[in-house]
């Protein structure tokens, strides 16, 4: 191929210009999704997803995705399938209202993860972990231990055992951050050489 | 940042009679409250379709854009500028996956957008169509067309659909260096030697045309994007971008002693509007529709990386993974 790039040019030839076989189905794996803490104290938060094809490297993915420029303590990953969600609402209607009760069952409890969204169009912020032997009777205790009466319009469940978390030997994945001068606005100040510049057009 | 102006060609706005009147004024009263639509809330196709067209063209744009300016990194002044310049690009790549999952969203799956921009279906700013000569070059994109996507993408971030303005909230943060990035490049080479100036003023020169274009249309000859605006998923007329583009810009171009090839670029100091000759449109769709100076090599450059990467896809794909379209 001709190019002004010598890379360009270099590239193997491979198939036929402007041909492609259709994507397969999941030729861009599956989803996961993405939480934050930004900083210490704060709550964990959803971020949005990524494509990857095993949890292990969708943290990987995850962490190049959405810490690579942002704030970041601690980072986890699941997959999409994995989040229970409750309907989404609007205006004074509460989510809680439209989870059934749920009888509390016999089996083994485990922990799961329990996220509201307060506000449309933000993000949806970790409150607490609950208790239960299923999504449906984690949202169920969520109803009776976490519904404060303040407007929540969309409830997820995860449970915790579908997570990847950072370990606490990955903590220092983001040491490096603050290092990077080069990537801060700040960095660039160009204004004196502008300045002598413009005086001596001036003159 | 690249995301170039919308043209919307072709609005059918005929689906939105057929839609069910109490769900369409509830969704438009949501929008009109400055609320934000979500994945799950009922919606129009037609907004539907119109979202996932521009998020799609601007996740296109990002992974385009990001050849012209990528191709330098190699041959950066200094370690600096190669530094900055790789994390940029980066940057820009990153934004193009945060835009692809926005779109996603909405229900087209990501196997299905590339698709569409490998074989030409789907657009991406024309801008990108052009060659990157010299380092010069590659700086005017860094400050100036950085700067013609923040005026449009800023507007977009205020528009209605949730995924799409946080993705632009976050895409806006990252960006606050490219631009000064941008500009410190520029202010380099007009500080510097004869040579340096003349190789921006050059470069300058060829850019130009395609940045009056990268706004889209002019409003004059572009269809009718009434209910868009209405629907906030355009959030201003290409016209009105293009203006205020040239406000912010063209006194930081003129102050750094360089002249804009149009003689009759000036601000109407009555209407507070700009006026310049009116872009060659014709040039415009010729390009756009794959008769540019670049597109082959853009598209064959995509294509080939798609093709070479297959095989480590399809070893790494799992039998236990199933499709679900992502939450927020």
């Amino acid at each position: 191929m001709k190019s002004l790039d010598p890379r360009v040019e270099r590239l193997p030839d491979i198939g036929e210009s402007g041909v492609i076989k259709p994507k397969a189905a999941l030729d861009q794996f599956g989803t996961y999704e993405v939480f934050v803490r930004p900083v210490e104290g704060k709550p964990f938060q959803h971020e949005g997803i990524v494509h990857a094809p095993n949890l292990e490297l969708a943290f990987i993915l995850a962490k190049e995705a959405f810490t690579r420029r942002f704030t970041c303590v601690s980072l986890y990953v699941t997959d999409t399938r994995n989040v229970y969600v409750s309907p989404l609402t609007e205006g004074k209607n509460n989510a809680y209202d439209l989870i059934p009760h749920v009888e509390e069952s016999k089996k083994e409890k485990e922990k799961f993860e329990i996220y509201h969204l307060t506000k449309r169009g933000k993000q949806h912020i970790h409150v607490n972990t609950v208790e239960a032997g299923s999504p449906q009777e984690a949202m169920s205790v969520a109803k009776q231990s976490l519904n404060l009466g303040k407007s929540v319009f969309n409830v997820w469940a995860i449970r915790k055992s579908d997570i990847r978390f950072t370990a606490s030997e990955e903590n220092d994945l983001w040491i490096t951050l603050p290092d990077k001068k080069f990537r801060d606005a700040a960095e660039y100040k160009g204004g004196d050489k502008l300045k002598y510049f413009l005086e001596a057009r001036v003159k | 940042m690249y995301g170039g102006g919308n043209t919307f060609e072709g609005v059918k706005t005929e689906s939105v009679a057929l839609e069910d009147p109490i769900k369409l004024a509830e969704f438009e009263a949501r929008i009109e409250r400055g609320e934000k639509i979500e994945p799950s809330d009922w919606m129009p196709q037609l907004y539907r379709k119109q979202l996932i067209r521009m998020i799609e063209q601007h996740a296109h744009s990002e992974i385009i854009g990001a050849l012209p300016e990528g191709t330098w990194i190699t041959r950066a002044p200094g370690f600096k500028r190669k530094m900055a310049l790789m994390a940029k690009v980066q940057d820009e790549v990153g934004h193009a996956q945060l835009l692809y999952s926005a779109a996603e969203t909405l229900g087209k799956p990501r196997e299905k957008m590339i698709d569409d921009l490998i074989t030409g279906k789907s657009k991406y700013s024309n801008i990108f169509n052009y060659p990157t000569f010299t380092w010069a070059d590659c700086c005017f994109i860094s400050w100036l067309v950085d700067a013609g996507a923040i005026v449009n993408q800023l507007a977009n971030a205020k528009g209605s659909y949730g995924p799409y303005c946080r993705a632009l909230d976050r895409i806006c943060a990252e960006e606050s260096f490219h631009l000064k990035y941008g500009h410190h490049c520029v202010i380099y080479l007009a500080t510097g030697t004869a040579k340096q100036r003349q190789m921006f003023q050059e470069a300058l020169n060829r850019w130009w045309p395609p940045m009056m274009h990268f706004f889209g249309p002019s409003d004059k000859i572009s269809m009718h994007t009434e209910v868009l605006m209405k629907w906030k998923v355009k959030m201003g007329t290409n016209d009105d971008m293009r203006n205020q583009f040239l406000d912010m810009y063209v006194p930081k171009i003129w102050e750094l002693g360089f002249t804009i090839p149009d003689p009759l670029l000036k601000k109407n100091t009555q209407t507070g509007k700009w006026e310049y000759t009116e872009p060659d449109w014709e040039e415009f769709k010729r390009v756009i529709n794959g008769g540019g100076p670049c597109n082959k090599e853009r598209l064959e450059v995509r294509r080939i990386a798609e093709e070479r990467g297959k095989w480590v896809r399809d070893a790494m794909k799992s039998s236990k993974a199933a499709y679900v379209t992502p939450l927020a």
